[in-house]
């Protein structure tokens, strides 16, 4: 397995300074050292985007990256999303267009929507279905995903 | 128009604020202290004898605990039904499948149990196998169970009016055969379960099943244990579709690892797992025969199925019987005959998958219609209509049908897609399909259950906590059921406290599947409801020493009408009831139904007792691309009768959900067999679709309004992805002259179709 290694990473705007195994996925590290098991695993293949996080402003499944490639970096969880009482507006609109059956890949949704609204605040067609085509979700259809999106995009301006 | 105020309004899922933040807990995001994790040692051999199993190296491992194979646990078979049982828990002196479990591992971390699987030494004599049900019927065939002659399960047969007379009716007849195949169901969360059990077997379960009391019957069963020792508890469940209903193996292994080792044990399938040992569709090959007049009546029709079960029952033998009903029910045809025959094979095995046979015999028999259409040169809605169901007819197969919206969903759906006008005004490469469909709408009770159980109690400060026996797995019922309630009792839903699904603690409920749970569980919760709102009313009524005809409920209080100065609030007589009267208020509700009609017939299926049935049409528009043969799903039009939307907004997601589902079957979703090993386990190689592939999809909500349903609703879950295979299908057709008998109508099948098409036309000219 190895010896551990140090790594210092900032959560949702929390420092940590860990010791991980080299084979750590930073998916077991967030749910399973760390608690945050809103980020879920689908399919620990990269194939579903269920554990998708955000890492230095980019969308990463967490699955398939090692806790030590993200030493130094700043990650947000979807436990990260909510500033306050009141939902972020991309989670408000999930809630309010009906974007959210199992829930199961809603995490993941969210956080890439972030990604892509942060990057392009009003974005296409294209662009939503650009995003989140790596997001897998066997419960919606998407139709109302891409309403959540586009309802987030009102919200937010 | 009735006037509700919370029921038929788009309130956004109950569980969805907790969903959004990432806090809604998962079975797998559970942990207990000194929790051991188990892993499953599965048979490599599609079949094989076991000569013996050497576990001394596992045991022996740093951090196992404990390693199990057939002699460690009870040698009793289950399925859903004892008379269907054939699986064990630990395969004993065979494996059928490559996925059959042969031993288990529970140790420290899945590391330690994943490293000690590859302790394990098997010694397999490998045996010849069969994965064609058409071969496995063959007399020289390698037996999948000895002594299952022709490796046939199940055998259905059944004739209604004069099958033979019905064809000398007929004008014309048609015949082909058509083929499905297996798709799985890509829940996104698999299957996990943590369990803790004493030495006197007190079991606590947490499972993502939709079954959970059927799951403690199931368990109890299968390790001989008191039902009433278990307690499942079911958390927040990421999807089913069908494949979480079963008795899992790993089920049954937890409990028993828990019991040896003294600590929980938490058993979670990987993707891979899931994909090559948890249930599917069943592959089907249905040849069918049809006789029609020249106007389009159905005099006739004959269907000779094969059914894939793949090595063990499961469902099977129920989904078979579903095939036969739904082929049966749809359309008014005096004249049937269906033949089925459902197949051990040495692969995975079939189950519940959201449509239950229904999507595979509506593939059949939609485009089957669609080619009748064609020869006699009649539109496909209107050879629909000719033949469509109505409301209270008893079919040929003696089903009752109460509400009926099938011409309204076809006339719906036609207007919708401007089918007239884009047939008139045809584009190259760009065609319409269309298929109907009928399902049950509330499950059914040709099994002898259909139960639903509802609570529904007032507390002292005037709130409300309702006990469901149903469960939510991402659908939405938790949402629904509580309006029916909280509009009976003229409150904010979301006022009322819901726990479901706890074995100890709810009445039971068969579980969520069959569409039923609209239907049952908001029977249940609406008996629950007007039998509190009737104790709640003549509580009052001695409070305020009045008339029960005289009082008023409105904005939680109660009053004699003309006098609402004078109200007691539901507080006052929440108080009142525990306090005073020492009786506090509360109600059950408990829904099992229909009553057995005396014409049900549990070898033929004639009869099937299903207290509502549903209808619905599909219609596709595609674009073909004729260099590649890709298809592309342009529009997309789900027309369903359901009764009444509950909340329209969730059932638009049913619909979209389904649709797309159905659409992934239609095109490209195909779990893949080769010698009996799954070669696609992976969503890399077994796609679904993806946000890019998903065309809009419109839904049309036709409200009958059924006279049996609580506030006139019926069941719409599984149905929406029950014709949309066909409806594509028979659109590629439209579109380029292409037809696709077998699924998935893939790019390759279509670019094949185009070809001969084309060396065809050169032949002839």
């Amino acid at each position: 397995m190895g010896s551990k290694h140090r790594i210092q990473i900032t959560v949702n705007e929390e420092e940590y300074d860990l010791l991980v195994h080299p084979n750590r996925t930073l998916l077991d590290l967030l749910r399973y050292d760390l608690g945050l098991t809103g980020t879920k695993e689908g399919c620990d293949e990269g194939d579903c985007g269920a554990c998708t996080v955000i890492v230095n402003r980019k969308v990463v499944t967490s699955c398939i990256v090692l806790a030590v490639e993200v030493d130094g970096a700043t990650i947000t969880t979807i436990e990260g999303m909510q500033k306050g009482d009141a939902l972020h507006p991309i989670q408000q609109a999930f809630v309010d267009s009906g974007a959210v059956q199992c829930g199961f890949c809603t995490p993941g949704m969210i956080l890439t929507t972030k990604a892509l609204l942060d990057e392009f605040p009003d974005p296409s067609e294209d662009d939503i279905k650009h995003y989140l085509e790596g997001n897998l979700c066997r419960c919606t259809g998407y139709t109302k995903i891409i309403d959540a999106v586009n309802n987030a995009v009102q919200l937010l301006k | 128009m009735d006037n509700y105020s919370i029921v038929g309004k788009r309130i956004p899922h109950r569980d969805a604020m907790e969903k959004v933040k990432g806090s809604a807990v998962f079975t797998s995001d559970i942990k207990l202290s000194g929790m051991l994790h188990g892993k499953i040692l599965r048979s490599p051999v599609p079949h094989a004898k076991i000569r013996n199993i050497n576990i001394s190296k596992a045991e022996k491992l740093k951090g196992v605990k404990a390693v199990f194979t057939a002699k460690d646990v009870p040698l009793i078979k289950f399925s859903i039904s004892p008379t269907w049982a054939d699986k064990l828990i630990l395969a004993n002196k065979k494996v059928r499948y490559i996925g059959d479990e042969i031993a288990a591992v529970v140790a420290v971390d899945e590391e330690i149990a994943e490293e000690a699987l590859e302790l394990i030494e098997v010694d397999l004599e490998e045996l010849p196998a069969v994965f064609d049900p058409l071969e496995a019927v063959q007399p020289d065939a390698p037996l999948v169970h000895d002594g299952v002659e022709k490796n046939i399960s199940k055998t259905l047969s059944m004739e209604c009016g004069h099958i033979e007379e019905g064809f000398a009716e007929a004008d014309i007849i048609l015949e082909d055969t058509f083929q499905t195949q297996a798709q799985s169901h890509c829940s996104l969360e698999t299957h996990c379960c943590i369990a803790t059990c004493s030495p006197t077997d007190e079991v606590n379960m947490w499972v993502n099943s939709q079954a959970p009391h059927p799951l403690r019957q199931k368990l109890a069963a299968a390790l001989n244990i008191d039902a009433a020792k278990i307690h499942i508890t079911t958390p927040v469940i990421g999807g089913g579709f069908g494949s979480k209903i079963d008795l899992e193996p790993a089920q049954a292994l937890c409990v028993l690892l828990a019991k040896k080792t003294g600590k929980p044990v938490k058993i979670e399938h990987s993707r891979k797992e899931q994909f090559i040992a948890t249930r599917m569709r069943h592959p089907t090959i249905s040849k069918l025969k049809f006789g029609v007049k020249r106007d389009g009546t159905i005099v006739a029709k004959q269907a000779e199925v094969v059914m894939d079960n793949g090595a063990y029952n499961s469902h099977g033998p129920a989904v078979l019987a579903y095939h036969n009903v739904m082929f049966s029910t749809l359309y008014r045809v005096k004249n049937i005959k269906y033949d089925g025959r459902l197949v051990y094979t040495n692969k995975n095995w079939g189950g519940a998958c959201r449509g239950y046979g229904d999507p595979q015999t509506s593939f059949a028999q939609e485009v089957m219609l669609d080619m009748i259409a064609e020869e006699l040169n009649m539109d496909p809605i209107d050879l629909r209509l000719k033949n469509a169901n109505i409301p209270n007819e008893v079919t040929a197969n003696a089903v009752q049908i109460t509400s009926c919206g099938l011409k309204e969903c076809l006339t719906q759906a036609r207007d919708k897609s401007e089918w007239t006008a884009k047939k008139a005004n045809r584009q190259k490469h760009r065609g319409l399909g269309v298929a109907a469909m009928i399902y049950t709408g509330g499950g059914s009770i040709g099994s002898g259950f259909n139960y639903s159980g509802a609570t529904l109690q007032m507390n002292a400060d005037g709130t409300f906590q309702l006990l469901m026996g149903a469960l939510d797995i991402g659908q939405g019922s938790n949402t629904i059921l509580t309006q029916m309630a909280a509009e009976i009792m003229g409150v904010d839903p979301v006022s009322i406290s819901l726990t479901t699904a706890d074995t100890d603690t709810t009445f039971p409920c068969m579980g969520t599947f069959g569409s039923r749970v609209t239907f049952c569980g908001g029977s249940a919760v609406t008996e629950a409801a007007q039998g509190l709102k009737k104790q709640l009313l003549e509580s009052a009524a001695e409070l305020l020493e009045a008339n029960i005809e005289d009082l008023k409920m409105e904005e939680k209080t109660v009053f004699v009408k003309g006098s609402p100065d004078k109200a007691l609030s539901y507080a006052e007589i929440g108080a009142a009831s525990f306090y005073k009267k020492k009786k506090p208020l509360v109600a059950h509700g408990y829904y099992n139904g229909p009553d057995v009609p005396p014409e049900f017939n549990p070898v033929t299926y004639e009869g099937y007792p299903a207290p509502a049935l549903v209808f619905g049409t599909h219609l596709a528009e595609v674009e073909v691309d004729p260099a590649t043969g890709k298809v592309e799903v342009l529009n997309f039009v789900a027309a369903h009768d359901l009764g009444r939307a509950i909340n329209p907004l969730l059932v638009e997601g049913q619909i979209e959900g389904g649709a797309a589902q159905g659409i992934g079957w239609a095109l490209m979703e195909n779990l893949q067999f080769e010698n009996g090993e799954v070669v696609n386990p992976n969503f890399h190689d077994y796609k679904m679709l993806t946000i890019k592939d998903v065309p809009k999809i419109s839904s049309l909500l036709v409200e009958t309004v059924d006279p049996n349903g609580p506030f006139g609703a019926k069941g719409i879950g599984e149905c929406a992805m029950v014709p949309t295979a066909p409806a594509i299908v028979n659109a590629i057709y439209d579109a380029v002259g292409v037809r696709i008998k077998d699924l998935p109508a893939t790019t390759e099948k279509v670019f094949q179709g185009l070809k001969t098409q084309r060396s065809d036309q050169e032949n002839s000219t």
